[in-house]
């Protein structure tokens, strides 16, 4: 039990404007990017000039241009849609196959769960970066498989959280109330705990977010992810280590852009965390 | 205690199983001819007949359940064979490399806690401090940095410009240096954080004012009273992200060509490699299961409550 | 005069939160300090024992056998903790560190005030817990294992165990039940008369110690609106805030407030 509370004076509040502003400017640049690139870039990425090579900052490429010529500027943008992409891709696909999951184990509670969380004990047992090597081992390297791993691994946390805030909810009120007045479960599912999920979901999700573009990143740098002439970032990376002693800069530009992107993300993920004061059941 | 360990190793032990029959699916039926990829690399050109008779030794002739029998056998016999590209027994190769990979693991772990000690404790000790919010900064912005960019930059700073560090290969102590900073950079910024708010915790728990009122010194009660009761969640942080400490080490193997399973299993990959990747699972598989065994023992020595409420439960 | 606490002010970087208290404490006797939440009781003696909180300044004199608290090193604070000036609080659970045995607890408290014998220390915690009632099996176990009568008596085997001049409680038998903190007032004035330690018992409620305290001192919003013997202060109030505080809190039998028989009954 608590007898003094120490009065810290709170410099929380500050913290949540300016996080907020960050998110939103995350949001909007990456959009903005990717629309961009896609609209009015003038140079095809996968364009190659071999006797234009290595070139440093100029008008034509105000990024230069990487080992086979290309325009680095176009490559970093169309990247940022890339990584971010299947990073989204995977992201969604893993809310999409945990949360009804997670829905009908913790509303139906009987045999649905307790299946469920022996499925989900056994897709625990095994880290996320092995199913990837391993499926990337037995289909082939190449990014699909990476989302794929990803998402195999992944659903099974938020399918968690979605059924522990079903079953703590369950037992509230105004649950009660819309089964005995008749709705039918789905209805429930639907309208009811959906929306008291969300904030949770939410919360993990962004700070997922990051972590998933650095792996997609990581393992797209070895090899395994995304297979050249993709523009993706971590390839870019692998691409510029033989030239890093005269064109540092290749290395650098696509470092710090996942750098910005990766912290913008998490940034997103603790303000929506302090928004939404949701607690250690959501740290990963 | 011992029944739920039995029965944690049977789910691990099942689940690799599961894993293996689909792989073993996948090599018979996957896309791409094995025996083209056995014999492709050694890159001679073959003819027919000796296609032909490579399939026969490999018993890709067989019908699949003989085929699947075959290789049951061969799982119960511990006998994971040989593996595509160097001709050696699995078990060997990969055995011959898990030393670099534990030596790589230990330093990285090393630098971490030397990092994420001092770091956590100045920073719930001093909160607000500008150590506190340096370090939280430092933290925040760590985590979103890649570990091979960061070992990129480190190799071009201190393998290249202003020194001579090792940046590949194994070879004594030097080359150890390199890449276990960076993973051990990399890995800290969680547990910074994490350390810094369990302390921050414990210590306003009414137990340390107690000991406080009592005359206990404050660095007594930081060390054997606060610090202790923050290891458990930082624990389980561990327990969690251990497959993000696996995907770093085989990462940072492959940036500095440190020779360990992970570089290992990722040329594998590339190779199609098929058996020793199955050996490279099973591996993890013991892994993994060893250190989750090893994180439940330890919540039960920090915890005495678990440990009692155990032993009376079984008598 | 054990303890005489002179012009105490404790502020945070706002506000004062206890302005300008002036309090004696006698040897030997029972002293209450009676004030709603709020009042600055607590703080005040937590002060004592130089415990505050980091954001919280202390000024003022608290003159303890001869020597100024709040002006003495760290070292010397800790070694007068828990052997010549020792706490009680509300919460007995948080008295224990919950991975720590009972025993371990006892030792450790020995070992920082310099007792270098494990077979001295040891005694001393048998004897300590035999005198609230305890039986000494208890030293093996922990926390989570005792019930919260046998943690109340634990934690205040505790505090009495070195023999302190000076008990300072604070809300100790606030979350207990009645029958609860009669038994811890009664073990605490049995101490009292046995060791000849003063008490400083802090409480919102005057109900709780009208047997035992032989001086009152009453706060409200940071001062000491009012104090002296315990007779005089509950039979004739003199500050409206005394007479509100009694009122607000009315005594079953037909005795006057402090206790006394009134004349002419019986």
């Amino acid at each position: 039990m608590k007898t003094i509370p120490l009065p810290i004076p709170t410099a929380k509040s500050k913290k949540h404007s300016w996080q907020a502003i960050i998110g939103l400017l995350f949001a909007l640049l990456v959009i903005g990017a990717s629309l961009y690139a896609f609209l009015y870039l003038k140079h095809d990425h996968t364009l190659t000039d071999l006797r234009g090579r290595l070139q440093g900052a100029s008008a034509l490429h105000p990024f230069g241009t990487d080992h086979l010529g290309r325009d680095v500027m176009t490559r970093l943008l169309l990247g940022g849609g890339q990584t971010l992409g299947y990073s989204l891709l995977a992201l969604g696909a893993a809310l999409l196959i945990g949360i009804p999951f997670g829905l009908i184990a913790g509303y139906k509670r009987g045999w649905v769960d307790k299946l469920f969380m022996r499925i989900a004990d056994a897709f625990l047992a095994f880290p996320d970066t092995i199913v990837a090597i391993v499926l990337s081992g037995l289909l082939g390297a190449g990014i699909g498989n990476l989302v794929l791993a990803i998402v195999i691994v992944k659903w099974v946390s938020y399918a968690r959280l979605v059924r522990s805030t079903v079953l703590s909810e369950s037992q509230k009120d105004y649950i009660r109330i819309a089964r005995t007045n008749g709705l039918s479960d789905g209805r429930i599912m639907r309208k009811h705990l959906l929306p008291h999920i969300a904030g949770h979901v939410l919360v993990l999700a962004s700070l997922d977010l990051g972590k998933i573009i650095l792996l997609i990143s990581s393992l797209s740098y070895i090899g395994l992810g995304a297979q050249p002439p993709t523009p993706e970032w971590g390839a870019m990376l692998n691409d510029s280590r033989p030239y890093f002693q005269s064109r540092p800069e290749l290395m650098i530009y696509p470092g710090l852009a996942i750098v910005s992107v990766v912290l913008l993300a998490n940034m997103l993920g603790d303000y929506l965390r302090d928004r939404f004061d949701v607690k250690k059941e959501v740290q990963p | 205690m011992f029944r739920i360990l039995l029965r944690k190793f049977l789910e691990v032990f099942i689940f690799l199983l599961f894993i293996m029959f689909v792989s073993f699916l996948f090599i018979r039926l996957a896309p791409g001819d094995p025996v083209l990829t056995i014999l492709n690399v050694d890159e001679l050109s073959v003819s027919q007949e000796q296609v032909e008779a490579v399939r026969e030794e490999m018993g890709f002739n067989d019908s699949l359940p003989v085929q699947f029998g075959n290789w049951l056998l061969d799982f119960v016999r511990l006998d994971f064979g040989v593996s595509y590209s160097t001709g050696q027994p699995v078990m060997q190769t990969l055995m011959r490399a898990l030393p670099a990979t534990a030596e790589l693991t230990i330093g990285a772990l090393l630098v971490m806690l030397v990092i994420a000690i001092p770091l956590g404790s100045l920073s719930a000790l001093h909160r607000g401090s500008w150590i506190d919010r340096g370090s939280r900064m430092l933290s925040i912005v760590g985590a979103a940095v890649p570990s091979f960019w960061l070992g990129l930059i480190l190799i071009d700073m201190f393998g290249v410009r202003f020194g001579n560090l090792p940046t590949m290969g194994r070879d004594g102590f030097t080359s150890l240096i390199l890449p276990s900073l960076t993973l051990g950079l990399a890995i800290s910024s969680v547990y910074v954080r994490l350390l810094r708010s369990s302390l921050l915790d414990s210590l306003s728990q009414e137990f340390v004012r107690s000991a406080r009122a009592r005359g206990v010194s404050e660095g007594r009660i930081f060390m054997l009273h606060a610090f202790r009761h923050s290891l458990p969640p930082v624990i389980t942080v561990f327990g969690v992200s251990l497959g993000s400490l696996i995907g770093g080490v085989v990462v940072i193997e492959v940036l500095f060509a440190y020779p360990g399973i992970g570089k290992l299993v990722v040329d594998a990959i590339r190779q199609r490699d098929y058996p020793l990747i199955q050996g490279y699972i099973l591996i993890m598989a013991v892994v993994v299961f060893l250190v989750n065994t090893a994180v439940d023992l330890s919540y039960r020595y920090l915890n005495p409550e678990m440990k009692l409420k155990e032993k009376e439960a079984h008598r | 005069m054990i303890l005489s606490i002179e012009e105490l002010s404790i502020s945070s970087r706002d506000r004062t939160i206890v302005d300008q208290v002036s309090l004696a404490v006698r040897e030997g006797e029972f002293m209450a300090l009676v004030g709603q939440s709020g009042s600055g009781k607590s703080l005040l003696s937590q002060a004592i024992g130089r415990l505050l909180p980091p954001n919280l300044h202390a000024s003022g004199r608290v003159m303890f056998e001869g020597s100024n608290l709040l002006e003495r090193k760290p070292k010397e604070m800790r070694a007068l903790r828990g052997c010549h000036i020792s706490y009680i609080f509300q919460d007995y659970q948080g008295a224990f560190t919950p991975f720590r045995s009972i025993g371990g607890h006892f030792d450790e408290y020995q070992k920082v005030h310099g007792e270098k014998s494990s077979a001295i220390r040891k005694k001393r915690a048998e004897e300590a817990l035999e005198s609230v009632g305890l039986g000494a099996e208890l030293l093996r176990r922990y926390p989570f294992q005792l019930s919260g009568g046998q943690l109340q008596r634990a934690s205040i085997a505790t505090s009495l165990m070195l023999s302190p001049r000076l008990l300072i409680a604070d809300e100790a038998t606030t979350a207990l039940d009645s029958v609860s903190g009669h038994r811890v007032l009664e073990l605490l004035a049995r101490k009292q008369a046995e060791t000849g330690c003063a008490i400083l018992f802090i409480t919102h409620d005057w109900r709780h110690v009208r047997r035992y305290a032989s001086r009152l001192a009453v706060m409200k919003e940071g001062q000491i609106v009012e104090s002296g013997g315990k007779h005089r202060i509950l039979d004739h109030p003199q500050h409206e805030y005394t007479r509100q505080l009694i009122e607000a809190a009315p005594v079953l039998n037909r005795s006057l407030k402090s206790g006394l028989k009134e004349a002419g009954t019986e």
